[in-house]
């Protein structure tokens, strides 16, 4: 009977919970995380527009940065080709919606499963590669794809893009137009949270701790009878998922898909996000995207070349601490734990 | 039938032969020492046996399966695990996770997402166990890389341990280890030879000569002699290569 020393079970399975050190986060995290949450659903009404928009656009390059996180951050594969999925997304979205008059949920799932196809495919080749050969293949898949939603034009639209009417939101009960903005800002911070959830459920699980077991050494994880590849190429199909969802609904956002979501920006800039925040850390990304996103909007009004900045401020942060932002409060933190 | 056996062994480097013809068993239960000079090919042998080489030729099988040239995951999977002469651990893993990730990695869903890792008690009280019997227990919560030189070599074996192996291939586990952990160390390789059938390279002659039931001493990748304890320190040629007597 499963029922029976369910409580006993419970509290012998506490104690092994104990036992793994807590990289993502300590115990006020989760309060953290709720009252983050909570100012997020309440000042949504309240924020000027160009404020909202830029929060909306933060939240959904949030779901690309936590997902890229999973590969760069936990399982050590530095790629360079996260557009493509980014760009599937965008287009599985605006190509359902365009051909097939997909209502947005239809076109968000073909959006989603279009990238775990993609990522499958592409990732059965690339994760056999190791370190700087699997950066490189990663490249060139970048450029095949970006080089192809150019010239096949007649589906993407190439530069100009395919602008798209958003379908009503349909909830069952209700439908909400995404023309209005407050719908899209919670529109948005509802994948971020489930994004978010099931993150550090996996970050959590028995994948999760594999993944780290492969980045802290993947050779002898093979001689405990891991077959890494399989592992690797796990995390490879999550990133792509949520680098697909991401662009998603960044094409939901804009209305409009182009062969810009396959540029090169956008496989650099989950790098950037992921290195700044902290490497592993899931919250240190998201850090990273506001970073970024901030710096973009308010310091390119003042200084077209604010990239020089920026990357200055890398180089800076990354000088002071590797780990990132996360990973130099979490080393302070720990500094004053042993004083104390 | 032999637990593990290789039959006419050879790996070539180019015009360099490495393992030659080598011809070598272990019985259950038993714990066997390999010696010989640098170079004489005994890790080379090890690497051969748990996939990290592929054979140029000869077999090796364990329980009469023939397991030669077979992947390293699938051969831990039959049950052969192994340690490193230079340590080769998760650096930024603690102990408790580091023996863990062996432990898991038997677990009916190793890949499973959506339980938390900590939920699988007998998982972790497997884990538990094996620190123990290595004395590692006191230091589950440290990370690997501020373990002592002594401690990294106990949990090289502790994460070797893990996967529950048949066969264990220990490579030179008292390298660089001070004469003071020396104790520690012969110590944990007796417990776990208890548990596993042992191979054991080593150079400190006298650890392998007090362990060993048997030992088979390998010289430019051909197997020189083999025999007890006693019988080898007594052998004219075993003298010639370790000790230069003419």
């Amino acid at each position: 009977m499963p029922f029976k020393d369910s409580g006993q079970g419970l509290r012998t399975a506490s104690s092994g919970f104990r036992e793994f050190k807590s990289r993502m986060s300590n115990k006020q995290t989760p309060f953290v995380m709720l009252a983050v949450a909570v100012v997020v659903i309440l000042i949504g009404p309240f924020l000027p527009p160009g404020l909202r928009s830029l929060v909306i656009e933060i939240m959904i390059l949030c779901i690309f940065a936590m997902g890229y996180d999973i590969l760069l951050g936990f399982t050590d594969q530095c790629s360079l080709g996260q557009s493509i999925f980014f760009g599937t997304g965008a287009y599985g979205v605006v190509l359902a919606i365009s051909y097939l008059n997909a209502n947005l949920w239809l076109a968000l799932i073909i959006a989603v499963i279009a990238s775990i196809v993609l990522a499958f495919l592409t990732g059965l080749i690339a994760v056999r590669l190791s370190e700087a050969y699997f950066v490189i293949i990663t490249a060139i898949f970048f450029s095949i794809f970006y080089l192809l939603s150019l010239s096949m034009s007649w589906l993407t639209g190439g530069d100009d893009g395919i602008s798209i009417t958003v379908p009503s939101l349909s909830l069952g009960f209700t439908e909400l137009s995404l023309y209005n903005p407050l719908v899209n800002y919670y529109f948005a911070f509802f994948f971020l949270i489930i994004s978010y959830l099931i993150l550090t459920r996996v970050v959590g699980s028995p994948l999760g701790k594999v993944f780290i077991s492969i980045r802290e050494n993947s050779e002898r994880t093979k001689f405990l009878g891991y077959n890494v590849f399989r592992y690797k190429l796990i995390a490879f199909i999550l990133a792509g998922l949520f680098a697909g969802l991401s662009g998603a609904l960044y094409a939901i956002r804009l209305r409009y898909g182009s062969a810009d979501f396959f540029s090169f920006d956008w496989s650099v800039l989950p790098i950037v996000w992921v290195l700044i925040g902290g490497t592993g850390t899931l919250i240190g990304p998201c850090i990273g995207v506001v970073i970024m996103s901030l710096f973009q909007y308010y310091v390119s009004a003042w200084w077209a070349q604010y990239l020089i900045i920026v990357g200055v401020l890398i180089i800076v942060i990354l000088r002071v601490s590797p780990k990132g932002i996360v990973g130099y409060i979490r080393s302070r933190k720990g500094k004053v734990k042993e004083k104390g | 039938m032999k637990l593990l056996e290789t039959a006419g062994l050879t790996k070539n480097f180019g015009g360099l032969v490495a393992v030659d013809e080598v011809n070598f068993a272990v019985e259950k239960g038993e714990l066997k020492g390999i010696i010989g000079p640098n170079g004489a090919g005994k890790t080379t042998f090890f690497n051969l046996i748990t996939g990290s080489l592929k054979p140029t030729r000869g077999k090796v099988s364990l329980n009469g399966e023939d397991i030669s040239g077979l992947p390293p995951h699938l051969i831990s999977r039959k049950g052969i695990s192994r340690t490193f002469q230079i340590t080769n651990i998760f650096p930024e893993m603690t102990v408790y996770e580091s023996v863990w990730a062996g432990v898991n990695s038997r677990a009916k869903q190793p890949w499973n997402p959506f339980i938390h890792a900590g939920a699988a008690t007998d998982i972790s009280r497997k884990t538990k166990e094996i620190c123990q019997m290595v004395g590692l227990d006191s230091k589950m919560g440290e990370l690997s890389t501020n373990l002592s030189h002594g401690d990294q070599r106990v949990l090289e074996i502790a994460i070797a341990l893990s996967t529950e192996p048949i066969l264990l291939l220990l490579d030179e586990p008292t390298q660089g280890v001070s004469p003071k952990e020396i104790d520690t160390m012969i110590s944990v390789v007796r417990k776990v030879s208890e548990v596993a059938a042992v191979v054991l390279i080593e150079h400190n002659m006298d650890i392998v000569l007090e362990l060993s039931d048997n030992i088979t001493v390998l010289e430019n990748g051909r197997t020189v002699t083999e025999g007890s304890p006693s019988e080898i320190s007594a052998n004219r040629e075993v003298q010639k290569i370790f000790l230069g007597i003419e």
